[in-house]
């Protein structure tokens, strides 16, 4: 297997509009997590939420993305996705190449129109412009047809961890040959359908979210996006390179359809596979980017795995108290921290965090620092027991 | 290298448990809805609470974990499984104006829950992974299948497709265009000349590893494409073929996608007019509809053919003269724009 690079990266969410903001931000501290003020939804005022404050018009202005049907999703994905290969200075030539790859993940895609979609279900003539927008898949098909690509092009739903898995099966497109270099990632807006689904489910926070505190109250919903590409080492020349991806693992928890076992066995293999993978020991990792939701279920049982796996865990936090969860997005939004984590040689701190939870002891990062990094790791754990690992190295 | 060893399919024929395609069932009001099993299988509490493309599932998936063979994974492609509760509770949500809800029909919205679900009941830890790229979502869970076993040479995997009508899409997708609407009873199908399809629904089911022997067939070559330009088919099929192809070889038959969409004919015969005068041409959307993953059923169909399983001259379009077809070649083609090649090879 052949060493893979990630040379570009793009980034927006609710602390920021590209890979630069964003690291400031989390260097910072500062957390994107407020009132409602682009949705109506009957929440607004209790629930905050990560939401980036630009209008679906602005973005539509901005990117000069005016197609009948695009969706608010669609435009974040595409701002974050012309950050990275412009980053990666992607011309179009390759970028219509056939083996440039794109895989992206998504789990609320066109589905942000609640209510056309809501009305277009009762229609019998008719329909409104997005028929072709509420499905998943149509964030990679509009990039595919915007840059004309010809590469291999996916996308994958396996809930909160579907683009850490869009990042794991990029890269191995990459090691069997079917592709050069592949364009991973992942978005999710905000929409009143996961509000009230994740309120119906009662792990929605009134607060700002406080991954690992014994007092969490519930995560907060965010929305944004990220993307990566990844290369082969061959093809790289004298570009720059952020980070070599090492490890990736995908496992399942078999135990729930929306909550982790109490021995988190999903989150144990996961981490472990990523280690194998990587050919490191738990030792190596010097900060983990954790999945950290801010729920009762999830911090508990992965901290858990992580003194299962590593005994003396290494610094860890969660940028969901920065960005809040994203979804679908989440697993490249922090595989690009866990990469700034690296590049920067820093760790980010957990907001917001006040004691350890009692059956655990564990503490996580609470404060900004400069630290010395090789390798990183970032968790995504989802609904249907869907775990993936990710473990990125110094290039 | 990928082999087939074990399939099973739920389709809106008489396809499972038991097999008898002979007697074409109909659509009913001009949807092609799949024949489902009691599901012996699955405990009465945990159907219940099943939607329909997650029941249909895994009941085409348990005669299949229910072998002997330990699984490594469960790899399943589907563009709208999930969009049922997705709809449910968004009615929920927008009649009782953002009340009370229950989260139920939200945690299946995923189409991730049928692999999680499957995932659960056999207890299975392994690598599991759900792919809804549209018309490809199959497509690349095959994909996917072939590189964990380049990977992982000794695993076995559960490799599967599930798409299903529900009001919601049914709704959607016909305002969009995609279905006929006057009624196209059989294979009169193909013959419409008018624009759209008949919609159906269906799960399939497969077990996948290296090893050849006793294998029901054999992968030898995968292909997607994005394009709405048939020539541009053509010449990709032209280049799949010389590539996978083993040379001397022929194509003995072709499993055509073809579902009576007048505007999809030009792709259709751009590769047919492609192949030898002595390819034979299979079809297979008036038994199952057009779904986003019905290409699952043709690799079960090509899986049936190498076993010698009789075909009824319905599914016919063009005879072919070898009594054992050494190489089937499955077309696929999603709305003009997504398209799949699949080069199956006898294994016997």
């Amino acid at each position: 297997m052949g060493k893979i690079f990630v040379t570009g990266m793009g980034v927006i969410s609710a602390i920021g509009n590209s890979v630069a903001e964003n690291r400031m931000a989390l260097a910072a501290g500062k957390c994107g997590i407020s009132q409602l003020e682009l949705i109506d939804s009957k929440f607004k005022q209790q629930l905050p939420c990560g939401e980036i404050k630009i209008t679906t018009e602005d973005l539509k202005t901005k990117l000069q993305a005016n197609t009948k049907g695009i969706t608010r999703t669609t435009l974040l994905a595409l701002h974050a996705f012309g950050e990275a290969i412009k980053d990666a200075e992607l011309t179009e030539e390759i970028l219509s190449a056939p083996g440039t790859a794109l895989i992206s993940a998504s789990t609320v895609g066109g589905m942000c129109l609640t209510e056309e979609l809501y009305q277009d279900a009762q229609k019998t003539a008719g329909g409104s412009e997005y028929l072709s927008s509420y499905d998943c898949s149509s964030i990679a098909m509009y990039l595919q047809e915007r840059y004309q690509m010809k590469g291999h092009i996916n996308t994958i739903n396996t809930a909160c961890s579907s683009s850490a898995n869009a990042i794991m099966y990029g890269a191995r497109l990459i090691n069997s040959g079917r592709a050069n270099r592949a364009i991973v990632g992942g978005v999710d807006s905000l929409s009143k359908f996961t509000i009230n689904g994740f309120n119906a489910l009662h792990i929605l926070s009134a607060a700002t979210c406080t991954p690992f505190d014994e007092d969490r109250k519930g995560l907060n919903l965010g929305e944004g996006a990220a993307f990566l590409v990844l290369e082969k080492q061959e093809d790289i020349g004298n570009k720059k390179v952020y980070a070599e991806l090492t490890g990736y693992c995908n496992s399942n928890d078999a135990f729930h359809p929306s909550s982790l076992s109490a021995e988190g066995d999903g989150p144990f293999l996961a981490m472990k596979g990523a280690l194998q993978q990587a050919g490191l020991q738990p030792g190596n990792i010097g900060f983990i980017n954790a999945h950290g939701t801010g729920t009762q279920n999830n911090d508990e049982v992965e901290s858990k795995a992580m003194l299962r796996l590593f005994n003396t865990p290494p610094p860890f936090a969660s940028t969901k108290s920065n960005v809040g969860h994203t979804l679908g997005a989440a697993g490249a939004i922090e595989a690009v921290y866990s990469i700034l984590n690296l590049q920067h040689q820093e760790g980010y701190p957990a907001l917001n965090y006040k004691k350890p939870i009692s059956s655990t002891g564990l503490v996580p990062a609470d404060s900004y620092k400069k630290m010395q990094l090789e390798h990183t790791m970032s968790n995504s754990f989802g609904f249907g027991g869907n775990c993936t690992s990710l473990i990125f190295s110094k290039a | 290298m990928l082999y087939i060893h074990q399939t099973t399919c739920i389709s809106a024929q008489q396809t499972f448990p038991n097999r008898e395609l002979e007697t074409l069932h109909d659509a009913t009001g001009n949807k092609l809805l799949a024949i489902e099993p009691s599901y012996e299988g699955i405990p009465k509490s945990a159907l219940r609470r099943m939607s329909k493309p997650v029941r249909m599932g895994v009941g085409a998936a348990l005669p299949i974990t229910g072998h002997s063979t330990e699984l490594d994974g469960i790899i399943i492609g589907t563009a709208n499984a999930g969009m049922e509760d997705c709809f449910h509770f968004l009615k929920q949500m927008v009649e009782y104006n953002e009340g009370l809800l229950t989260p139920g029909n939200f945690v299946q919205s995923t189409p991730n829950a049928l692999a999680g679900q499957l995932g659960m009941l056999k207890q299975n830890k392994g690598y599991n992974i759900t792919h809804v790229h549209l018309g490809l979502a199959f497509e690349n869970a095959l994909l996917d299948a072939v590189m964990r076993l380049e990977e992982y040479p000794t695993h076995n995997y559960l490799l599967g497709a599930v798409d299903d009508i529900s009001v919601y899409n049914y709704a959607i997708n016909l305002l969009d265009g995609r279905f006929k609407a006057e009624q196209v009873p059989g294979t009169g199908l193909y013959n419409s000349g008018t624009p759209g399809t008949i919609p159906g629904e269906g799960a399939t089911m497969f077990l996948v590893n290296t090893v050849k022997e006793n294998s029901l067939a054999k992968l030898v070559g995968l292909e997607t494409i994005h394009s709405k330009d048939e020539a541009e088919i053509a010449h990709q099929l032209k280049i799949f073929i010389d590539k996978s192809l083993p040379a001397n070889e022929t194509i003995s038959l072709l499993i055509s996608g073809e579902n009576g969409d007048s505007r999809l004919m030009k792709f259709y015969t751009a590769c047919e007019d492609l192949l030898p005068a002595t390819t034979g041409i299979v079809r297979y959307k008036h038994m199952s509809g057009e779904y986003p993953t019905a290409v699952a059923m043709a690799l079960w169909i090509a899986c049936g053919i190498f076993q010698k399983d009789a075909l009824p001259a319905h599914m016919i379009k063009k005879e072919w003269p070898q009594s054992e077809p050494g190489y089937i070649l499955i077309y696929n083609n999603f709305k003009g724009a997504q398209h799949s090649f699949i080069l199956l090879s006898n294994p016997a």
